[in-house]
């Protein structure tokens, strides 16, 4: 047998676990499926367009960054974690944004917040929430506007937004250009600022949403209250079965919903006129599970220590209620993500592991961890 | 359970401690089993390394030329870390020169080439009907005679592991039967079909090293080689723990900790807790050299992997080489895309096949191109954390290499570099095929360089240092013949306490001075030095015509 040259030098291990990361990466895009499908349920294409858009801008940017970089295009494409950016991107933003500010968004996420900082695995922030973060602050309108086509609001027509019309009118949302006959005339396209039901809660104080809320959930009555409830469920499935395939590990998810449960529930008052909700408005009112599972678990910018973990979660959950509540942004998952994005770094460093054979315990029977 | 019992004060006996980390990897340990242990033919040449275990050589004792027989000593261990060698067959030492051993850099060792007779004849050996009639320093001895070296893989002396743990005393002696790493066999077939001697050798190490407690451990999932043992173990002091399946669990550290749910501290040994761990290959070595008497010749190696049509157990005498045991087994070279020596996890890929199996060669893999597809390319880390899981020592593995890619190597050591046992379960897992055990072992060679570099600059500092107060004393005491030429006159009283001040007030023409003084000096001494040679030369010559 001849031993080729390539052979030398190679390392042990040589037995491989069949695992990659394209396909890690594959699966959490599959994961944000019911999530996403629950989302376009209610809110129409313009959810769906908003990620086709993010996706095929991000490949592009992806693979003209991976050129100007000098790497190897085929070969870090396929890591897929440009896709899973422009589907968080894509959720994140409101269905019926514009073209072009998809294209910013994204390109700040890619380039900007990415490949400046050394391409996939160095970049200290959350791509996808640096991007959704500039255009929060850069366009405050136009990013807490829920834009849904006209019918979709329409009780009984339910399946208009499926329609068509519905594709049609979702699509002149997203680029204007295409119809920009049709845009200057306001009743085509219904401009109705529809955020979760917890920014209504806090613009219209309790009143008559408790009221709606107490009523319980009806499936197709596509009022935003259930929408969203659905659609939190769905992220929950996804991020459920994450867990499941370990993609994931639970310290991050568990942590921030145990933080905002036990925030919420600490201030809640029911016959207050405040803007505390109650914590199933928190939890499943907002977009709490999408970020507790898919933006805050994202590993590159996460702690990677197990205590770590926990206490980025915390960190998050406590900047998500804190936001929420007393804040003066309406959602606060992409601020509170960066925060703890911020202290990642710190906590792994403080919260390394004790590693065998030293410290205390070496000698001693060794007991099982305590996590706070 | 064992929480529940922990905190009623009580413990179930026995109950396996869990380890940190470890990883579940495919074991394909069923097609080397299926057939019987078996003895391998002579081979026609033997070639035996000096160094069994690539460390210390032993020294040859005999010569090119000479005929040898079965058993007889070849090279003895006069070092620590070095182990005697004998003749596995009877022979004639062909030459003693160098060879190609089984490391992965293809290196060469001096090695003894035995060409074998075909006669196999023995020398007289003696066996000991009954071990209990030594004491432990007699059996510690001729385990040393007997050549034998931890047979699991590392090849650490077993005697000298012995004698270290007596010094700190040993409570409890673990026969390390775990053999967790994937294609490898031989202990389980060992113990499958000679289960009573490894427990008589397990009771000669208990009692060699004084050990108040000796456990046999296995994988739970062993049935044949469970079942062999507790019928060998029926009136025997000894204990049989199963842990369930997992990598590394069987690597000394982690089993240490399954077992009694203590943990080495870090650069120390296991004996300095109370522990020693010996090898159920290493503890039939024993067997045989003390109840048979036999010296350490063979060895139980696996040969498995898809090329070969007969993958098996073989007893093969040490020195065989690799190419030899592949043709018995029927290799299929067209399939045939590699050789491992060791487990595919922490095994090295050989460069050659005409190399010789050595006392620490306890499996040779032939790889495929279905089981050990070639290397994916190496992705961008996205700190998935799934290495820091499956890690033993509870390292962060992902820090490390961020570390060892930007040659940080303070914080490598803050992270615990070199607590790593490279044992590779993070690179198993690694979902972006990054070789981390390699950039592991790159770092931990960097770092070890800088030492030196670091000792010998302290070293040629201190060099110098001295040789600085040298002249200085040679100053203080001749001040008229070094520095009153330099600095000009000096009055007879307190001659170096105003040279001292003269150089101070007027430093720029002290370091004139002084660097013709050194040129001088530098002269001045290579003709010292060249007058010392010539009379070194010349006093022997001058001491014989005296003589003649």
């Amino acid at each position: 047998m001849q031993t080729q040259p390539s052979a030398i030098g190679i390392s042990s291990p040589m037995q491989h676990s069949q695992r990659s990361t394209g396909r890690l990466m594959l699966l959490v895009i599959a994961a944000c499926i019911p999530g996403v499908a629950t989302a376009t349920w209610y809110f129409g294409f313009g959810v769906l367009i908003n990620i086709m858009l993010a996706a095929s801008m991000a490949i592009i940017l992806e693979a003209c960054a991976l050129k100007l970089r000098g790497r190897d295009m085929r070969q870090h494409l396929s890591d897929n974690s440009a896709l899973v950016t422009a589907v968080l991107f894509g959720i994140a933003i409101p269905p019926g944004a514009s073209w072009w500010l998809v294209a910013m968004g994204i390109f700040f996420a890619i380039v900007i917040a990415k490949h400046i900082y050394g391409g996939l695995g160095q970049n200290l922030f959350n791509p996808a929430m640096c991007g959704y973060v500039l255009l929060l602050l850069s366009f405050p309108v136009e990013m807490t506007s829920w834009h849904i086509p006209n019918d979709a609001l329409v009780d009984g027509s339910s399946f208009s937004a499926f329609s068509l019309a519905g594709l049609r009118q979702s699509l002149l949302l997203s680029m204007p250009v295409f119809g920009s006959a049709q845009m200057s005339s306001p009743d085509s396209i219904d401009g109705l600022a529809m955020a979760t039901p917890l920014i209504e809660f806090k613009m219209a104080g309790t009143g008559a949403l408790l009221a709606a809320w107490d009523a319980g959930v009806s499936l197709f009555s596509r009022d935003s209250g259930a929408a969203w409830e659905l659609v939190n469920m769905g992220y929950l499935c996804g991020g459920l079965f994450l867990i499941y395939k370990r993609i994931i590990s639970w310290h991050i998810p568990c942590a921030i919903i145990a933080t905002v449960t036990m925030m919420s529930m600490l201030f809640y008052a029911p016959d207050s006129s405040a803007v505390y909700g109650t914590p199933y408005l928190h939890l499943f009112g907002s977009a709490t599970m999408i970020g507790a599972f898919f933006i805050a678990t994202d590993p590159v910018s996460a702690a990677t220590t197990v205590r770590g973990k926990i206490y980025y979660g915390i960190i998050i959950g406590l900047a998500i209620y804190g936001i929420r509540v007393w804040g003066s942004y309406l959602d606060s998952i992409a601020f509170a993500v960066l925060l703890g994005n911020f202290c990642a770094p710190a906590l792994d460093y403080l919260c390394r592991p004790r590693i065998y054979g030293h410290g205390k315990k070496s000698r001693s029977v060794p007991t099982t961890e305590v996590e706070p | 359970m064992r929480l529940v019992n922990r905190l009623l004060g009580r413990r179930s006996d026995r109950a396996p401690y869990a380890i940190f980390g470890g990883i579940a990897a495919d074991a394909y340990k069923t097609r080397s089993l299926r057939s019987r242990l078996m003895p391998v033919p002579i081979p026609k040449q033997l070639v035996l390394p000096l160094s069994q275990n690539l460390g210390v050589d032993a020294v040859a004792i005999v010569e090119a030329g000479d005929l040898v027989q079965k058993f007889q000593l070849l090279a003895e261990a006069d070092e620590p870390g070095s182990v005697a060698l004998h003749a596995p067959t009877s022979g004639l030492v062909s030459s003693i020169s160098n060879a190609t051993v089984a490391d992965e850099f293809g290196s060469q060792r001096l090695c003894i080439h035995l060409q074998s007779d075909g006669e196999d004849r023995a020398i007289e050996i003696v066996p000991e009907a009954d071990y209990r009639a030594l004491d432990h320093l007699q059996l510690l001895e001729r385990i040393e005679r007997a050549g034998i070296c931890g047979l699991g893989g590392a090849g650490f002396p077993s005697a000298q592991k012995l004698s270290l743990g007596m010094k700190s005393g040993i409570d409890l002696l673990i026969i390390n039967a775990v053999e967790c790493e994937p294609f490898i066999s031989a202990d389980e077939a060992l113990i499958r079909e000679r289960g009573a001697s490894v427990v008589v050798g397990a009771e000669i190490l208990k009692s060699a090293c004084l050990a108040s407690n000796c456990i046999i451990v296995l994988q739970e999932d062993r049935a044949d080689a469970i079942e062999a043992l507790k019928k060998a173990l029926e009136n025997s002091s000894i204990e049989l723990m199963t842990l369930a399946a997992g990598y590394p669990v069987g690597g000394e550290k982690q089993i240490i900790q399954a077992v009694t749910g203590m943990e080495v501290p870090s650069h120390a040994y296991p004996a300095s807790i109370g522990v020693l761990v010996f090898n159920a290959g290493t503890a039939y070595a024993v067997y045989k050299a003390i109840a048979d008497g036999e010296p350490c010749v063979s060895r139980i190696t696996t040969l498995t992997g898809a090329p070969l049509q007969t993958p098996k157990n073989f007893e093969t005498l040490i020195g065989t080489s690799v190419s030899f045991l592949f043709d018995l087994c029927g290799i299929d070279t067209t399939r045939h895309t590699g050789t491992i020596v060791g487990g595919s996890l922490m095994g090295i890929q050989l460069l050659t096949l005409d190399v010789p199996v050595m006392k620490t060669s306890n499996c040779l893999i032939a790889m495929s191109a279905a089981e050990f597809p070639p290397d994916e390319p190496e992705l961008a880390c996205i700190r998935c954390g799934f290495c820091a899981e499956a890690c033993p020592a509870r390292l962060l593995p992902q820090q490390l290499y961020a570390f060892s890619r930007a040659h940080d190597h303070e914080q490598n050591l803050a992270h615990g570099l070199f607590d790593c046992i490279e044992c590779g379960a993070c690179a198993y897992v690694c979902p972006s095929h990054i070789p981390l055990v390699q950039y592991y072992r790159s770092s931990k060679a960097e770092i070890r360089a800088q030492q030196r570099r670091q000792l010998q600059s302290q070293h040629w500092q201190r060099q110098f240092q001295q040789h600085q107060y040298r002249i200085k004393k040679q100053q203080d005491e001749a001040p008229h013949q070094i520095s009153g030429d330099a600095v000009g006159p000096v009055k007879d009283d307190e001659p170096a306490k105003k040279n001292r001040s003269r150089e101070d007030g007027d430093k720029t023409e002290a370091a004139v001075f002084s660097r013709e003084r050194a040129k001088r000096e530098i002269a001045e001494a290579v003709a010292r030095v060249r007058a010392r040679k010539a009379g070194h030369i010349a006093s022997p010559r001058t001491d014989a015509e005296s003589d003649g």
